[in-house]
């Protein structure tokens, strides 16, 4: 059965429409991970030295049985971010006659091909070969290993155990976040106890006692009996997809009912914004980029002004490039209902305009704060926010009408490359280069005020001729619109 | 109303549409069957401008279709649930499908009070948005807002497919009713052949692509249509 299962996972990967690209981002992952891993394998084998220079007061042996759980604490913290659940897709095999424990089984056995669990081997076992059966003998380097074994299984099921049920109730994931980062503050901040020797008691005994490996272990085992009692249990569909649903009221934004049928479409797109997982993201990863600023401004070394201008365009305008960059996708799933509507493109597109406008204003109020820095850093804000609502929003829609790929608002954005393809990448290029062929020149030759003027100007002007990039964007929309409607239709 | 002109789509090489000439007149209304495949919901996409045609045109009140948006004015269509923004609330959607055609919230609200026997109960203050609605309910929301639209030309693809057993039923006596006292010329697909005959005066019976059967509806059409679908059927 788990064969079977196997060679389904690998059809539904192979067959998948986006295959091409996902493999494409898999090498670049892999590429990525392989670097990593050689990094940590030149780590573990010099970790004698390493733990030599850290600690020299310390015997060898002694500050690394002392590590071990502070790695595994840090461990854990990641793989809660990073780690990804093992998906097989149940609903078509409940039915059928197939045992639910060998369903389960797979899910639970494949949770364990990841690259997480091959990390604290790397990291280890070298230095166990090196030092520990030098010092104590293969036995005590046995049950070393079979520790280290136990430990990253538990590791694995209990971060998974956590995922499941944060899946579930997103509270339980800030909880058990916020109580590692106090685990460790309360070593390391405050003092009030020490991870390290907690590991010392530990493995400091192991070499005494090797049996005491059958522990961490036994651990393990029971960590994956305590997930896979979980999955069984919630292997119901209902309760694996739907949480409880609140009363979804109706609501309008009187503030637009001003600007007609355009400032519906606004509102419609408003509510899209706020009621899908993917797009809201895109919003509050926004709203994170409001603290750009501090990272460069605080930091004398990036003290000239070609940073803010870069800064500034990105704070004001970083929902205009998040969000837009996959425009009109969010609007997939309903797009033949647009074509068919009495809506004039033209409306469609002042629409967009309309909504990068307000937002990019909401944006810029927020990052008036800066004045801290000085009223000139508020001003090149200013300029940058003319630019992203002239220049910027004009290109982002050009590259709207080139965009074919539908994307699938019910998921979230990390991670999430559904969507993403050659358009993002050169789309990306003339918004974050255009305002520095304009600027630099100046700014090189010391007339930077002059780069700043102009900047803003060309952003006036084109917020001035609006009316006729929207005739120009809609020509162009009238040529396209069949690929992009095909494209998004296309599941 | 409507005239079609040498139409022709090509998928991948296989024609799929293939209507030398067609005319619809104004307040008629005709069925559209034929097995799956056959073409009916690509002939209705090609009508709504969806989907480019390799060949030929569409002409609706004597105007080109393709790249025109006059047509958008008086026409009402619900092909599958790609035409609702799913995650309004019904109600929502209602105002913003009125809002088009210049109907205020009042009136909106008017409106669908009518409908009250239509809905059942289900659509109207739920809570839900429509992506929360089952298939069938998400199909009532589809076919009120085209009726709000109160158009000249209505087109539904399938629209009996997903609803329950009463709720056809009063949505054939709508589709009559709006056909009969209205004028309004409809245009519907379905494999329910006891409804569509029921409903519409004129059918169009389609076959990978081609029109080969343009019938008036009389007593023997249901038995017309059951012999051409019961071919190879076993008599006992």
């Amino acid at each position: 059965m788990t064969g079977t299962f196997i060679r389904h996972e690998l059809k539904a990967f192979w067959r998948s429409k986006n295959t091409g690209k996902s493999i494409a981002i898999r090498v670049v992952m892999a590429l990525l991970i392989l670097y990593l891993l050689i990094n940590v394998l030149v780590l573990g084998f010099f970790l004698d030295t390493v733990l030599g220079k850290m600690f020299p007061k310390d015997d060898l042996v002694m500050s690394f049985c002392g590590i071990i759980f502070i790695y595994y604490l840090f461990d854990l913290f990641s793989r809660l971010q990073l780690q990804e659940l093992p998906t097989l897709r149940v609903q078509p095999y409940l039915q059928l006659p197939v045992k639910r424990n060998s369903l389960v089984r797979y899910l639970s056995f494949t949770a364990l091909l990841s690259v997480f669990n091959l990390w604290p081997f790397i990291l280890f076992v070298p230095f166990i070969l090196k030092v520990v059966r030098a010092d104590s003998g293969g036995i005590v380097a046995l049950a070393f290993i079979i520790s280290i074994t136990g430990l990253t299984i538990f590791n694995n099921y209990l971060a998974l155990y956590i995922k499941r049920r944060a899946n579930l109730n997103g509270w339980i994931f800030l909880v058990v976040a916020t109580l590692i980062i106090l685990l460790g503050l309360g070593d390391f901040y405050w003092h009030l106890y020490s991870i390290r020797s907690i590991s010392y008691s530990f493995f400091g005994r192991l070499i005494g006692h090797p049996a005491l490996a059958l522990l961490p272990l036994l651990l393990g085992i029971v960590m994956y009996y305590v997930n896979f009692l979980y999955l069984k249990q919630n292997l119901y569909l209902e309760e694996l997809s739907k949480r409880k649903t609140s009363y979804k009221s109706s609501t309008e934004y009187p503030l637009l009912n001003r600007f007609g049928s355009i400032g519906d479409l606004v509102g419609n797109e408003i509510k899209l914004i706020v009621r899908n997982k993917r797009s809201r993201s895109a919003l509050i990863m926004g709203l994170f980029f409001m603290f750009y600023g501090l990272i460069f401004y605080s930091n004398p070394k990036y003290g000239s002004e070609g940073y803010k201008v870069f800064v500034g365009m990105f704070m004001t305008g970083i929902f205009i490039i998040n969000y837009g960059q996959f425009m009109f996708a969010w609007q997939a799933s309903h797009f033949d209902g647009l074509l068919v509507n009495k809506i004039p493109f033209a409306d469609f597109l002042k629409a967009k305009y309309l909504l990068f406008t307000i937002i990019s204003t909401g944006f810029f109020l927020l990052t008036t704060p800066y004045v801290y820095f000085g009223w000139r850093t508020v001003m090149i804000h200013f300029v940058m926010y003319l630019w992203n609502i002239g220049i910027n929003t004009t290109m982002v829609l050009f590259f709207a009408n080139r965009n074919y790929k539908r994307i699938d608002l019910s998921k979230g954005a990390a991670f999430n490359w559904e969507g993403v393809g050659g358009n993002q990448w050169i789309l990306s290029l003339p918004l974050i280069i255009t305002p520095f062929i304009i600027y630099a020149p100046f700014a090189i030759f010391g007339h930077a005020d002059i780069g700043l003027a102009l900047l803003a100007v060309t952003g006036l002007v084109f917020i001035l001729t609006r009316g006729f990039w929207i005739k120009q964007l809609e020509a162009d929309f009238h040529e396209k619109r069949y690929k992009i409607a095909e494209g998004f239709r296309d599941k | 109303m409507i005239e079609i002109k040498d139409l022709k789509k090509v998928y991948n090489g296989v024609v799929v549409v293939n209507v030398p000439h067609l005319e619809i007149r104004k307040g008629e209304s005709v069925g559209l069957v034929g097995n799956n495949g056959a073409g009916k919901t690509t002939l209705f996409r090609v009508m709504l401008d969806l989907i480019r045609a390799e060949k030929g045109e569409v002409l609706s009140n004597s105007e080109v279709v393709a790249g025109h948006e006059n047509w958008k004015n008086y026409t009402a269509s619900y092909l599958d649930e790609g035409f609702l923004i799913d995650y309004l609330t019904p109600e929502e959607y209602f105002y913003f499908i009125g809002g088009l055609h210049q109907q205020s919230r009042a009136h909106v609200d008017d409106f669908l009070a009518g409908l009250a026997d239509f809905f059942n109960g289900e659509i109207l203050e739920k809570g839900k948005y429509i992506r929360d609605l089952s298939k069938g309910n998400q199909c009532k929301v589809g076919v009120a807002s085209c009726v709000l639209q109160n158009p000249q030309l209505l087109m539904l693809d399938e629209p009996f497919a997903n609803i329950d057993p009463s709720t056809q039923f009063r949505l054939k006596s709508l589709l009559k009713d709006m056909n009969k006292s209205k004028g309004v010329t409809t245009l519907i697909s379905s494999h329910d052949l006891n409804h569509i005959t029921d409903v519409c005066d004129r059918i169009l019976l389609m076959e990978k692509g081609v029109i080969i059967k343009d019938i008036a509806t009389s007593s023997s059409t249901l038995s017309e249509l059951e012999e051409y679908f019961g071919v190879g059927q076993i008599t006992l």
